[in-house]
């Protein structure tokens, strides 16, 4: 067997696996082949470590539909691992794929290496409660969720691309395709998190925060006291115990003590971090960076310090 | 009038499941099963496609043996008859060996015109087993469905993706994988319930699948599972000048892909 | 023998604990707050079968047994106890029909109270010092044709919802309790006024009112069983109501342990969780042993009277057991919860107001004591 491939429809997370694959490549020492969906993607791939890039295109749109053509890359030279964008749509091509190849797949790997001849990730179990190892014989198939690695640095070399003809899935038929807007406020969909507390002494200050989070492209959120005993901002953006729980990759504590209440609704988030005067204050035990100090002297500089 | 199968699966309710302290393992000896929270909404889907189109429902599951706990509990909620697979394989069974065992008996079963799931399973959340179980079967695939009709023969489903909705449309078999957002899943009223054990369940053996040994085998093992205890960076900077905080905050933040 | 339910018992508490989830936990705060009765939501009840849950299916009930039944009782009482005495009144007065009635009397109203459209209500206490004696003590004299009812009814639980009403009378004050006689009062009959609705300590949202009756005629066929057995029937339907009663406490108790212990795990005091000291974890033990055993208690007299066993015995005893513990499961884990508990934005408050409720006894001159001590001595 031999290859790791690399696939995701999204070129910006198929440059993130390329940093596990590049891992990967260590111990296995075999090429990596990555699969692209246009000769610009594939030019990108190439750039960051891939030795092949293989170019499916087809007439049809429908990514989904290409799940047979990545079927027939990876097993025509028996590839050893198969790492697919987690992505929605790559959980169902790898899905399919890995049910062709009669291959295991670990779904949202977190961490992936090579053991004892076989591919060894961890992942997460019952919705968060556990994380386990899983063991997969080759051909292994992986998905991995964005943003769960960096992309790789340039590499030395830029590899080779071709360019394949496919054919899409023609059983389905493709109609309206509706883009998400971003109307509306959805805290649950928020990738980024300003949650704000009482340290703000009137509901005008919360325009520090407001500057912060357009900086950083985030949404507002807030504790319980800030929601019901304040009304500064709508019951819909309280995070706790009787608000909202939220899972974001970034949650930024501003003005808040971090009582067990409310950081029940936040602690399965990616990175957390605290901006507070009181340095005993909860929030920096449940913090993985944080600033102790006046929120009205850091904010500002935060916020211009972020929007370079 | 579609003929409709549903796949569920019996898991164990994650609110009852501890972690120990000692060494963070887990102890599940105290928790209740349930049909997997996803699954509910899935055979909700059928029932009520069945209800509006006419036709009948079909319900699949594997399992250990605590499956036939889950038998009335499927029945109370709509389908007509529900098939059970028993098997001692079914309790380190992997995505792979649940879509083997499940595509075989779909085969001895018959045809159906939707195949439906649930998105993922509420304790592994592999969302493996619609997109294998439409591979080995040859039937096209429609994940993460939030809505669901089905007209004439053609099945019109619309899937909430990341950056998108979009509407498809199958004509013929289809598996289709289903968001729990799709509908609201009944509360079986109790003569749904007593109703439940007057509906027929049949048996199907994983000797009589024409399984090969190795279909049985889990390709992908677990190695260990540990508890999930909040363990944080706690990098905190105190320096007394403000911009400097503000500066080190930030290629942290960098780091880790954030800004 | 076998402590767990059955199937169909098991998926029956499962689907009324999602219906307690789903449509009393959002009402039940302003519930308590308002004293509102909750229309819609025993519309949805009764679409689900819970208020003919004891009745025949050839009414159009369930007949889901009693272990259900109680089942069904914990389960909404951990969500709404008030909502739990509107379904108990209810299913009380339809019990008794359905035991004591004429086929006529069972097909005139059980189909109507199987589907939620009909609402009972049962009539028994009295001002005065037990029901037949007393200036206002409501009588029942014998006409021509039928009977006319006078005086007043108290504490009557869904009063002024209910369309039907087991009343019980005395045919001859003379005679007092000896001669009560249990009779069908539709709600709308001339002369039945219901009072005003009483300001209650709990289970606000089941209307409590008192009943006047004024010269309220009743032909023959009013009559529920014998003349002058009214006595007999309201003693078994109260030992009935009485453990159904006790799921009610049962169900606040076990709602009430379950938000203590959540609380005493995430609440740190002196650096740990206040779930570890000994003092709360005495309290914690105890409410949940109480709760555990009166439900093994309970669950015994319900299967007693769902295979038509003697129970009475049981019954007294589940209900002295809840007497005495009940409101101790509240005042317990209020201690847990301290004073962050005491905020009437969070449960217990309402808990406790609640159990004092489920927990009271009838009759002073009856209590359950006697009964267990004449059983055994």
């Amino acid at each position: 067997m031999a290859g790791i491939y690399v696939f995701s429809e999204d070129v910006a997370l198929g440059k993130q696996l390329l940093t596990p694959a590049l891992e990967l490549k260590k111990s296995l020492t075999q090429s990596i082949i990555a699969l692209a969906l246009s000769e610009a993607d594939a030019k990108e791939l190439a750039a960051l470590g891939a030795d092949n890039v293989v170019v499916l295109q087809s007439a049809s749109k429908w990514a989904d539909g290409l799940a047979e053509a990545v079927y027939t890359q990876v097993s025509k030279s028996q590839g050893s691992v198969l790492l697919v964008g987690g992505t929605l749509r790559g959980k169902g091509i790898a899905a399919y794929v890995a049910a062709k190849l009669n291959a295991g797949m670990v779904t949202d790997a977190k961490t992936l290496k090579i053991e004892g001849g076989k591919l060894l990730a961890t992942r997460v179990l019952y919705a968060g409660l556990a994380t386990c190892e899983e063991e997969v014989v080759f051909p292994a198939v992986a998905t991995v969720r964005a943003r769960t690695f960096l992309a790789p640095p340039a590499s030395a070399t830029a590899g080779k691309v071709e360019v394949v003809t496919v054919d899409g899935d023609s059983r389905i038929t493709l109609g309206v395709v509706t883009p998400t807007g971003t109307a509306g406020v959805n805290i649950n969909a928020a990738s980024k998190l300003v949650s704000v507390g009482r340290g703000f002494r009137k509901k005008e200050d919360l325009k520090l925060a407001e500057d912060l989070a357009a900086a950083l492209k985030a949404e507002l959120a807030c504790t319980r006291g800030v929601a019901e005993d304040e009304h500064w901002l709508p019951i819909e953006r309280y995070i706790g115990i009787s608000g909202q729980t939220v899972k974001p990759d970034l949650y930024l504590a501003v003005g808040l003590s971090g009582q067990v209440q409310h950081m029940v609704g936040c602690r399965e988030s990616k990175v957390i971090v605290a901006i507070n005067n009181d340095e005993r204050a909860p929030i920096f035990e449940a913090a993985d960076y944080g600033i102790v100090g006046d929120l009205y002297e850091v904010l500002p500089l935060l916020t211009v310090a972020l929007g370079k | 009038m579609p003929k409709c199968l549903v796949c569920y699966k019996w898991t164990l309710d994650e609110q009852d499941i501890k972690i120990k302290s000692e060494d963070l393992s887990l102890d599940s000896s105290r928790a209740k099963g349930k049909i997997s929270d996803f699954d509910r909404n899935a055979i909700e889907e059928a029932a009520l496609l069945v209800e509006k189109n006419g036709g009948a429902v079909d319900a699949l599951t594997y399992g250990t043996t605590t499956v036939k706990q889950s038998l009335k509990d499927c029945l109370s909620r709509g389908p007509e008859k529900v098939y059970w697979i028993s098997d001692a394989t079914a309790g380190n069974a992997d995505a792979s060996v649940t879509a083997n065992v499940l595509a075989a008996a779909i085969r001895k079963m018959g045809q159906y015109d939707l195949i439906l799931c649930g998105e993922g399973s509420s304790d592994q959340f592999n969302q493996q087993t619609a997109s294998r179980i439409a591979a080995l079967l040859g039937l096209p695939c429609v994940t993460f469905a939030n809505k669901l009709s089905y007209e004439g023969e053609t099945a019109k489903a619309t899937r909430k993706l990341e950056d998108c909705q979009e509407e498809v449309s199958v004509k013929g078999p289809v598996v289709i994988s289903v968001l729990s957002e799709i509908n609201k899943p009944r509360i079986p009223s109790l003569k749904q319930v007593l109703g439940a054990s007057k509906k027929p369940n049949e048996e199907i053996k994983v000797a009589d699948l024409g399984l090969k040994p190795e279909d049985l085998q889990p390709k992908a093992v677990r190695k260990s599972v540990k508890g999930f205890v909040m363990q944080r960076k706690n990098v905190i900077y105190k320096e007394s000048s403000a911009a400097d905080n503000v500066a080190k905050l930030k290629a942290s933040l960098a780091s880790e892909g954030l800004c | 023998m076998n402590f767990e339910l059955t199937e169909e018992q098991r998926l029956i508490g499962q689907s009324a604990r999602d219906f307690g989830k789903e449509y009393l936990e959002p009402i039940a705060v302003e519930l308590d707050a308002k004293g509102e009765f909750p229309k819609k939501v025993v519309q949805a009840l009764a679409k689900h079968d819970f208020l003919g849950l004891l009745l025949p299916e050839d009414v159009g009930g369930a007949a889901a047994g009693f272990v259900s039944y109680v089942e069904v009782i914990e389960d909404l009482s951990r969500y709404s106890a008030a909502v739990a005495s509107i379904v108990n009144n209810h299913t009380i007065a339809a019990y008794t029909i359905q035991k004591w009635g004429t086929a006529d009397q069972k097909k005139k109203y059980l189909p109507g109270m199987a589907k939620g459209e009909l609402l009972g209500g049962f009539a028994i206490y009295e001002h005065g010092p037990t029901p037949g004696v007393g200036p206002d003590t409501l009588v029942a004299k014998k006409q021509d044709v039928g009977y006319v009812l006078n005086g007043k009814k108290a504490f009557v639980r869904n009063a002024g919802e209910a369309g039907v009403y087991v009343v019980f009378a005395t045919t001859d004050p003379a005679l007092g309790a000896k001669a009560l006689t249990a009779f069908l009062v539709k709600s709308d009959a001339i002369g039945v006024k219901v009072g005003e609705k009483l300001e209650t300590m709990g289970l606000k949202g089941c209307p409590v009112a008192d009943i006047t009756f004024e010269n309220v005629v009743l032909p023959e066929t009013a009559l529920l069983g014998a003349v002058n057995g009214g006595a007999a029937i309201s003693a078994t339907a109260l030992a009935v109501a009485s453990v159904a009663e006790a799921a009610q406490t049962v169900g606040i108790g076990q709602a009430a342990v379950e938000h203590a212990a959540a609380y005493a795990k995430q609440r740190v005091q002196f650096g740990k969780p206040v779930a570890t000291l000994q003092a709360i974890q005495t309290l914690l033990a105890e409410v949940a042993t109480d709760c555990h055993l009166a439900r093994l208690g309970l669950r015994n007299a319900a299967l007693l009277i769902e295979e038509g066993k003697p129970f009475e015995v049981e019954a007294a005893m589940i209900k002295s057991f809840l007497a005495r513990l009940g409101s101790k499961m509240l005042i317990d884990t209020c201690q847990v919860e301290g004073g962050f508990g005491y905020s009437e934005t969070m449960p217990l408050p309402r808990l406790f107001r609640d159990i004092a409720g489920t927990n009271l006894l009838d009759a002073p001159g009856d209590f359950p004591e006697k009964l267990i001590a004449a059983s055994i001595a």
